[in-house]
């Protein structure tokens, strides 16, 4: 797949552009259930990063003020090390639509597995034939 | 840390002052932990190729400080189509209106004192700042309506009806061409204004051509003068009725009715031509031309324009047959539809 999607860069730029948007509302839940734990900017972006889910700092920091306007997470000042960070964690609003959120993603990757399911199976009961009618 | 304090220095200019002091920190905070962390990986202090590095992979300043800015666009995703739309469709009127008040300003000058062609020529110049300054208007027409919406949480999108939708026309094809129809109405309008500078300057019409007129023993017939302000008068009326549909973008029955009405004022136009049956007389000043000779040449061209207008009443009639019956098949399928 690298191979083809090096020699086209439309289709990479293609890929890049919709994979940005399926990251984007998953990166919205991964925050919120990271936060289940208190975090401050930097080691919240480890933390994420550790599980296989590297966000961009400009992206990750701006988003942690925003989910506070919303009332998602409250966050604190605190001297940690010599030094006072911000740190950040659900609010019990966020703990909230978090689980709404998370009903929400599971019943979507139910959905998208029974499609892919069902496709596979339509897929393998066609005839061999089919393929060679063209 | 001095390139650490010019970074977020530079970010802070670009943020809102409510909020720049508490961002900068938690900025720093998070930079100076990421800095440490790659000097604990490395067991040395960074050099200051490596701190730029960090800097630099962070981000732009203005681009980061964009992304704690709340609003980021002024007329945001729900209501560019309408603002696209209305651009559209007010953009002919935009131009018929300058055409017509640029129009109506030379006529009402003094032509005696007043350069025609330089007049034109500065209209045609001004026209993209007029069309800017609409453009702008427009702009923050709809900038209003976006705050407003944002601000007492309304959404228009949401106000529609379906019963609103038109019917379903027959023989939709292809939608009028935008583009085709906005050249039309700027070469009408070329035309009208080349038209109505003529009486002053003559040359527009024959270029060098008319000093050998001068000098010839016929020239145009004072009758001109009549049947030159019904020509202005249609084609004027023409004009109104071609910007009226550039902004209706679908082949329905008003788009139709319009075509046809059009078609009708360019028979009028023919018509002006063919009941002034003398177009040429002998000119002052010369021997006259034999009188066979210069009722043929008007004879001539009287017959040309009577059978130019006859090919156009016949395509007319043919239209309008065509338009009856259409109007009437649809009228008879919507109305077994609704039985």
């Amino acid at each position: 797949m690298d191979i083809v999607l090096q020699s086209d860069p439309v289709q990479s730029e293609l890929f890049d552009s919709l994979r940005l948007e399926l990251r984007r509302g998953c990166l919205v839940l991964a925050v919120l259930a990271q936060l289940r734990e208190e975090h401050y900017g930097y080691t919240l972006r480890k933390a994420l990063a550790d599980h296989g889910l590297a966000i961009e700092e400009s992206t990750l920091y701006p988003l942690l003020r925003r989910l506070e306007t919303q009332g998602l997470l409250t966050s604190e000042w605190r001297e940690e090390e010599k030094r006072n960070k911000r740190f950040y964690r659900l609010s019990p609003l966020g703990e909230r639509i978090l689980d709404q959120l998370l009903a929400e993603w599971n019943g979507i990757n139910d959905s998208l597995h029974r499609i892919l399911r069902s496709h596979a199976s339509s897929v393998e009961s066609q005839p061999a034939t089919v393929g060679h009618q063209e | 840390m001095d390139i650490l304090d010019r970074y977020l220095q530079a970010i802070g200019e670009y943020l809102p002052a409510a909020s720049k002091d508490d961002t900068l920190a938690e900025l720093r905070a998070n930079l100076l932990a990421l800095i440490e962390d790659r000097e604990e990986q490395l067991g040395r202090r960074l050099n200051e190729d490596e701190l730029i590095e960090i800097i630099r992979n962070h981000g732009r300043p203005i681009v980061v400080a964009s992304r704690y800015r709340p609003q980021q666009s002024l007329i945001g995703p729900e209501l560019f189509p309408f603002y696209l739309l209305a651009l559209r469709r007010s953009l002919p009127l935009v131009i018929l209106f300058y055409v017509c008040a640029q129009a109506v300003s030379l006529l009402f000058q003094d032509h005696g004192r007043v350069d025609i062609g330089a007049a034109i020529g500065a209209a045609v110049v001004h026209l993209p700042g007029t069309l800017f300054v609409f453009w702008g208007v427009m702009t923050a027409v709809f900038m209003g309506i976006e705050w407003a919406c944002r601000h007492y949480g309304t959404s228009i999108s949401q106000q529609w009806n379906p019963r609103d939708l038109p019917r379903v026309e027959k023989n939709q094809g292809k939608a009028p061409s935008l583009v085709g129809g906005i050249a039309d109405l700027i070469v009408s309008a070329v035309m009208l204004l080349w038209l109505l500078a003529i009486p002053t300057r003559p040359f527009l019409i024959l270029g060098p051509g008319v000093e050998y007129l001068k000098n010839q023993q016929i020239g145009f017939t004072p009758q001109w003068h009549t049947f030159y302000w019904q020509i202005i008068g249609l084609l004027t009326a023409q004009l109104v009725l071609k910007a009226v549909m550039v902004g209706i973008r679908r082949f329905g029955t008003w788009r139709k009715v319009l075509d046809l009405v059009v078609h009708a004022l360019g028979l009028g136009i023919l018509a002006v031509m063919v009941r002034a049956q003398i177009y040429f007389v002998p000119a002052q000043g010369f021997k006259p031309l034999p009188h066979e000779a210069l009722a043929a040449l008007n004879q001539a061209i009287y017959l040309g324009f009577r059978v130019v207008l006859l090919i156009a009443t016949l395509k007319l009639i043919w239209d309008v047959v065509v338009f009856v019956r259409d109007t009437w098949v649809g009228l008879r399928a919507t109305s077994r539809v609704v039985v």
